[in-house]
C-alpha cells in the first residue's frame, strides 16, 4: 500500500509541474501579447469606447418603455445575426461542410456497422480527425467575431450586471493608489472627496496597503460626478443612484486596454496621476433573466437560437 | 410526411398552451372553494404565564388579551426538567421524556463513565481513510466505503410532523429546537429550518473572537477566544479561527488572516480579507460577511474551502482597539455539507430571499456578556440585531404559507430574559437596583413587541386559521447556585473529600469512581455510579432504590444558610416520572430547584467547587431549570381551550386534530381543544 501511495503521490506531482508549467508559459505569452498590443489597443478603445457608448445609450433610451430584458434580447439577435455574418465572410464554408458531412458519415458508419470492431475505431479516428479539422475552421470566424462581441459585451455588462445604488443603501468606494504615492506614505497624500448633497460620506477614508476606502449612503436619485481632491489635483468619478434600470461605470482606472474594454463608460484616470483606479462596489443585478452572471447566459441562449434560426437564409453551416 | 408533422405540432402547440393555461386556474379555483385547514404555532421560548397576566392585566398585552377573553388561554405544564431541548422534544414528540430520550442539554456516556455530550445530537468520528503523508482522505465509495465524520440527531420518537407528511399536509417550520440535523421528510411536504442546536463552524454552539490590545495572552473563555492584537503604525493582523481541518491525521484548526488597518487620527478602521473590505466607525456593526477557509488538501488536490458567515463590530479604536467577531454561522448560501434544513436546500432558498442570515442555534451572544466583552447596552443591540433578521425570517414564512401547519420560533423571550429578567427588589448578581430595574423593562417591551406580532397574525387570519401561541417553560430569577456534586461530597458520595471535579483534568484531584456512589451531571441530572451500567460503577443494583431515596430525603432537606430556605422543591425519580423506550438512559434523579435557586455554573460539567451553595454572581440572572410546577409555561389560543390542565404534549395532538389527522396511540397527550369528559370517551 505504501509502495502504490508513493508511485501514485510521483504521478499527481509530474501531472502538477506539467500544469504549472503550463500555466506559466500561458501566462507569459499573454503578457508579451499584452505588451505588443496595449500600445495600439488602447488609443483604438478610447476612441472607440465613447461612440459605441452614445450609440448603445440611444438604442437603451428608445428602448426605455418596454421591460429591461427588450434590450438585452434586441442586442442578442443582433449578436446571433452578427455572427452569421462573419461566419459568412470569414469561414471557410466548404471546409466546414466537409468536416461536418465527414462527422455525419462516420456517425452513420458506427451506426451500420457497431459489430465491427475495426470499423469502429476506424470510424471513431476520422470523427476525432473532422472535429479537430471543424475547430481549426471555427477558429477564424471566432476570432473576427470577437472583435465586436468584447465592446458589445462590455455595454451590456455595465447594464446588467450591476445595478445604479438605490436610494437610501450604502457601498464602498475603494481608490488604489500608485506604488510611488505609497511608498510616500498615504498620509503624505492629502485625499478628500468633496462633500456632495448627492451623497452622505460615513466613514472617513481609511488608508493601508495602497489602498483608501470610504463607506458612503446614497441620498439623491440621478447621475453625479464625485470629486476627490487628491494633492493638488482633482479626480472623478461618476456616481449613478436610481430605483431604475440604468447603466453604472463601477470602475475607472488608468489606460489598459482590457479594463477600458470592460468598463467602456468613463474615460481612463490621467497616467500622471497618482490614482490607479477607483471603484464603486454597486449591487449585483437580481433577475434570473437578465441579472448578473444570467445575462450572458441569456445573450448566449438568444444569439445562439437566432444563429440557428437564420443559418439557412445565410447559407451557412457551422 | 415532415409537413404533415409538422402540420400535427402547428394544431397541438395551442392546445397545450390552452391546458397549460387552464388546468391550473381550474384547479386554483377548486382549491379556493374548500378552503384547506390553517395552523400556526408560534413559539416563543421561555414565554412565562405570570408576566404575561400581569401585562395583560395592565393591559399592555391587548392582542394576546383578547385571546385570554375567548378562553383560549392557561398555564402549560413544562417537562420535568423544564429545560428547552426536553421541552421542546416533548412538544415534537407529544410524548414524555422517556420516548424522545433527551433528559438535559447534557447527558453523558456511562460506557465511558462520564464522558459528556450535547444531549440532542452527537458527532460521529470518521472510519477509515487513505493515508498520504499528513493526511486522511475518507474515500466513501467502493471498495473502500470509508466513513466520514458524522452528526446524528439523538432525538427518539417520531416527530408529530411525520403524521402529517403522510397524509400529504404541508408542513413549514422555522428555526425549531431539537431537530439539528433535521429529521427526513418520507413524502417531501415538510419543509424546516433547524435551530437550537445548530452548531457554528467552530463546532460549538457560538464562540465568539474578540480581538484587543490589552488581550495579554490568547485563551479561551467559556465561548469565546480572546486574542492579542498589536498594531504596527496603524496596521495589525489577526487570525480568524475556524473549521478543524479534519482531512489531516491530526487535524488543527484552519485561520482565515484579516488586514485591520486603523485610521491616523479618527476612530475608524478597515477590516480587509480575502479580496473583501469592510470599513466601519467606531460602535459599529458590519452586516454579515462571507469568510472561506481553506482546508488544505494534499498537493495533488484541489484544497477544499468552507465558507462562513459573520458579523464585525468594532467597539473602540483608541486607545484600545477592541473588535469583536461574532460566532461564524454555516453559510446559508452555501452550507458545505451542513445539512441545516429539510429540504437540504431549503435554507438556501430562504438565504436567495433575505440575504445571508445567522443559522446558529444560539445568536444571542450572551456568553460575551457574561465574560464582560459586552456591556449590557451592547448585548442588548446585539439581541435586537438577531430579533430583527428573526421578524425579517417571519415575514418570509408567512408571505410562503398557504395552508397546513406553520411553526415559527422566537428565542428572543427566552436569551434576552436569562440576561435582564429580575422581577424582584433583591439585589441583582451584578446590576445596581435601578439598572436591573431599567433592564427588566426590556423583557416587558420584548413581551409588547411579540404581542404586536401576534396581533398581526390574528388580524391577517381571524378564524381562518387555529392559531396557537406557546411556550416551552417560564421564567424567575436566578439568585443563588447549588453545587450538587461538593452537597454529594460533603454527604459522602463522592470521594475523595478533596475532589475538585469528575472529569477535568486541570482541576485536581478528580473524582475517585471506584469510592464514587453517586454524582451530579448537567443542569438538573443525579446519577447513581450503577455496577453494570457506569464503566466504574460499584452500586449495586438492589442498593439502587436506598439509596436514590436515602439522596432525595436529604436533598430536600437542604436548607439555605443565609436565610434558611429550602433549596430543592421536589426530586423526581426518572423511573416513576419517565416510561418509554428510553426511559433507562435517563439520570437517576431529577432535581427540581425552589425559585431562585439553580444547580451552579461549575457542578453542570461535573466540577465541585468550595461551597455547596454561593450567589449566582453572572450576568446570566434568570433561569428556569428548577421543579417544573414552579415554571409552566403558556398556551394562548384564538379558539377555547377546554383541557383543564393542557401541557406541552397536549400541543402535537392538537395540531393533528386541527388538520385533520388522527393522532397516533403513541402521543400521550390530548387535544386543547377538547374537554377532558370528551376527551376521555374520545380515546
Amino acid at each position: 500500500m505504501e509502495r502504490l501511495n508513493t508511485i501514485l503521490i510521483g504521478i499527481a506531482d509530474a501531472v502538477l509541474w506539467c500544469r504549472d508549467a503550463v500555466v506559466s508559459l500561458a501566462v507569459m505569452v499573454g503578457h508579451a501579447l499584452d505588451a505588443i498590443a496595449e500600445p495600439v489597443l488602447s488609443p483604438l478603445v478610447a476612441f472607440v469606447n465613447p461612440i459605441l457608448t452614445s450609440i448603445v445609450d440611444g438604442v437603451f433610451a428608445a428602448l426605455a418603455p418596454l421591460p429591461v430584458w427588450c434590450g438585452l434580447t434586441l442586442f442578442s439577435v443582433l449578436a446571433g445575426l452578427l455572427s452569421l455574418g462573419v461566419f459568412r465572410l470569414c469561414s471557410n464554408q466548404v471546409a466546414i461542410s466537409r468536416a461536418l458531412d465527414d462527422i455525419k458519415a462516420n456517425l452513420l458508419a458506427l451506426k451500420l456497422y457497431k459489430d465491427e470492431l475495426r470499423v469502429t475505431f476506424r470510424c471513431q479516428y476520422r470523427i476525432a480527425g473532422a472535429i479537430a479539422r471543424l475547430q481549426w475552421h471555427m477558429f477564424r470566424p471566432v476570432a473576427v467575431m470577437l472583435l465586436p462581441m468584447l465592446p458589445l459585451l462590455g455595454q451590456l455588462g455595465v447594464r446588467y450586471q450591476w445595478r445604479p445604488l438605490h436610494p437610501g443603501e450604502q457601498t464602498q468606494i475603494d481608490m488604489i493608489v500608485d506604488e510611488s504615492a505609497e511608498g510616500q506614505g498615504l498620509g503624505g497624500l492629502q485625499v478628500t472627496l468633496e462633500a456632495d448633497p448627492a451623497v452622505t460620506v460615513e466613514t472617513p477614508a481609511v488608508p493601508g496597503d495602497g489602498k483608501l476606502v470610504w463607506r458612503i449612503h446614497a441620498d439623491r436619485t440621478g447621475r453625479h460626478v464625485l470629486k476627490f481632491h487628491v494633492g493638488d489635483a482633482i479626480v472623478e468619478k461618476e456616481l449613478v443612484v436610481s430605483d431604475g434600470f440604468a447603466r453604472v461605470s463601477p470602475t475607472r482606472a488608468k489606460t489598459d486596454w482590457t479594463t477600458q474594454l470592460l468598463q467602456p463608460v468613463e474615460p481612463a484616470l490621467p497616467e500622471t496621476g497618482s490614482v490607479r483606479s477607483i471603484h464603486i462596489d454597486y449591487p449585483s443585478v437580481d433577475s434570473w433573466v437578465y441579472g448578473s452572471d444570467y445575462w450572458i447566459v441569456h445573450l448566449f441562449v438568444v444569439s445562439m437560437l437566432v444563429a440557428l434560426v437564420f443559418r439557412p437564409i445565410f447559407g451557412v453551416r457551422f | 410526411m415532415k409537413r404533415f408533422r409538422f402540420t400535427v405540432v402547428s394544431a397541438l402547440l395551442p392546445l397545450v398552451a390552452c391546458a397549460l393555461v387552464f388546468v391550473p386556474s381550474c384547479a386554483r379555483e377548486q382549491q379556493a372553494s374548500s378552503p384547506k385547514p390553517k395552523v400556526i404555532v408560534i413559539g416563543f421560548d421561555g414565554m412565562d404565564p405570570r408576566l404575561c397576566k400581569r401585562l395583560m392585566d395592565a393591559g399592555q398585552l391587548p392582542n394576546l388579551d383578547r385571546m385570554r377573553q375567548a378562553g383560549g388561554f392557561k398555564p402549560l405544564g413544562t417537562t420535568i426538567p423544564p429545560q428547552s431541548p426536553v421541552a421542546w422534544a416533548s412538544f415534537i414528540t407529544g410524548a414524555n421524556p422517556g420516548v424522545h430520550g433527551i433528559f438535559d442539554f447534557i447527558h453523558r456516556d456511562p460506557t465511558k463513565q462520564c464522558a459528556p455530550y450535547y444531549a440532542a445530537a452527537e458527532t460521529t468520528e470518521g472510519e477509515g481513510g487513505w493515508e498520504v503523508g499528513e493526511h486522511k482522505i475518507p474515500l466513501t465509495f467502493w471498495p473502500f466505503n470509508h466513513e466520514p465524520p458524522k452528526t446524528l440527531l439523538r432525538r427518539g420518537g417520531t416527530p408529530f410532523w411525520d403524521y402529517l407528511d403522510n397524509a400529504g399536509v404541508p408542513v413549514w417550520i422555522y428555526d425549531i429546537p431539537a431537530n439539528y440535523p433535521p429529521s427526513p421528510s418520507k413524502h417531501g411536504h415538510v419543509h424546516c429550518l433547524a435551530g437550537m442546536g445548530v452548531p457554528d463552524l467552530l463546532g460549538g454552539y457560538g464562540t465568539y473572537q474578540f480581538f484587543s490590545e490589552d488581550t495579554l495572552v490568547s485563551k479561551s473563555e467559556g465561548g469565546g477566544l480572546r486574542t492579542p492584537l498589536v498594531f504596527s503604525g496603524d496596521r495589525a493582523t489577526i487570525r480568524l479561527v475556524g473549521p478543524e481541518n479534519t482531512v489531516l491525521q491530526h487535524p488543527t484548526a484552519t485561520h482565515v488572516e484579516l488586514e485591520v488597518f486603523r485610521h491616523p487620527t479618527d476612530a475608524a478602521a478597515r477590516i480587509d480579507w480575502q479580496g473583501r473590505t469592510v470599513v466601519l466607525n467606531e460602535g459599529e456593526w458590519s452586516d454579515w460577511q462571507r469568510v472561506e477557509f481553506e482546508m488544505e488538501m494534499p498537493q495533488f488536490l484541489p484544497n477544499r474551502s468552507v465558507p462562513g458567515i459573520c458579523r464585525f463590530y468594532l467597539q473602540e479604536v483608541r486607545p484600545n482597539f477592541r473588535l469583536y467577531v461574532t460566532p461564524i454561522n454555516i453559510d446559508p448560501t452555501d452550507p458545505a455539507g451542513q445539512k441545516i434544513s429539510e429540504p437540504k436546500d431549503f435554507v438556501t432558498e430562504i438565504a436567495e430571499e433575505l440575504g445571508p442570515f445567522p443559522t446558529a442555534g444560539f445568536q444571542e451572544d450572551h456568553k460575551a456578556l457574561s465574560n464582560r466583552v459586552f456591556d449590557d447596552a451592547e448585548y442588548k443591540r446585539q439581541a435586537d440585531y438577531v430579533l430583527t433578521e428573526r421578524l425579517s425570517l417571519h415575514d418570509f414564512a408567512f408571505d410562503r404559507y398557504d395552508d397546513g401547519l406553520l411553526f415559527f420560533y422566537f428565542s428572543s423571550t427566552d436569551v434576552q430574559a436569562h440576561m435582564f429578567w429580575w422581577d424582584s427588589d433583591e439585589k441583582h448578581p451584578v446590576r445596581s437596583a435601578e439598572d436591573a430595574k431599567k433592564y427588566n423593562q426590556v423583557i416587558i417591551d420584548l413581551y409588547r413587541q411579540m404581542d404586536g406580532v401576534v396581533g398581526e397574525i390574528v388580524d391577517r387570519y381571524g378564524d381562518d386559521a387555529t392559531i396557537l401561541v406557546m411556550s416551552d417553560h417560564g421564567f424567575c430569577n436566578f439568585r443563588r447556585q447549588f453545587n450538587v456534586n461538593t452537597w454529594l461530597r460533603e454527604n459522602g458520595y463522592v470521594k475523595p473529600d478533596d475532589c475538585r471535579s469528575l472529569i477535568n483534568p486541570a482541576r485536581r484531584p478528580l473524582v475517585d469512581w471506584r469510592q464514587t456512589r453517586a454524582y451530579g451531571f448537567g443542569l438538573n441530572g443525579l446519577y447513581i455510579n450503577l455496577q453494570g451500567r457506569e464503566k466504574f460503577g460499584i452500586v449495586a443494583e438492589a442498593d439502587r432504590d436506598t439509596l436514590l431515596d436515602e439522596i432525595s430525603d436529604k436533598l430536600l432537606a437542604v436548607r439555605d444558610p443565609v436565610d434558611g430556605q429550602p433549596v430543592v422543591a421536589t426530586v423526581y425519580r426518572s423511573d416513576e416520572v419517565y416510561s418509554g423506550p428510553l426511559a433507562s438512559t435517563a439520570p437517576d434523579l431529577i432535581i427540581g430547584y425552589h425559585r431562585g435557586y439553580r444547580a451552579s455554573w461549575s457542578t453542570t460539567l461535573g466540577n465541585v467547587s468550595k461551597s455547596v451553595l454561593s450567589d449566582n454572581k453572572s450576568a446570566w440572572s434568570a433561569d428556569h431549570c428548577i421543579a417544573a410546577e414552579q415554571v409552566p409555561g403558556v398556551i394562548f389560543s384564538n379558539k377555547p381551550i377546554r383541557k383543564l390542565d393542557p401541557s406541552l404534549i397536549d400541543v402535537a395532538p392538537t395540531i393533528l386534530e386541527s388538520l385533520g389527522v388522527a393522532p397516533p396511540s403513541s402521543m400521550e397527550g390530548r387535544s386543547l381543544f377538547s374537554s377532558d369528559a370528551e376527551a376521555s370517551a374520545k380515546y
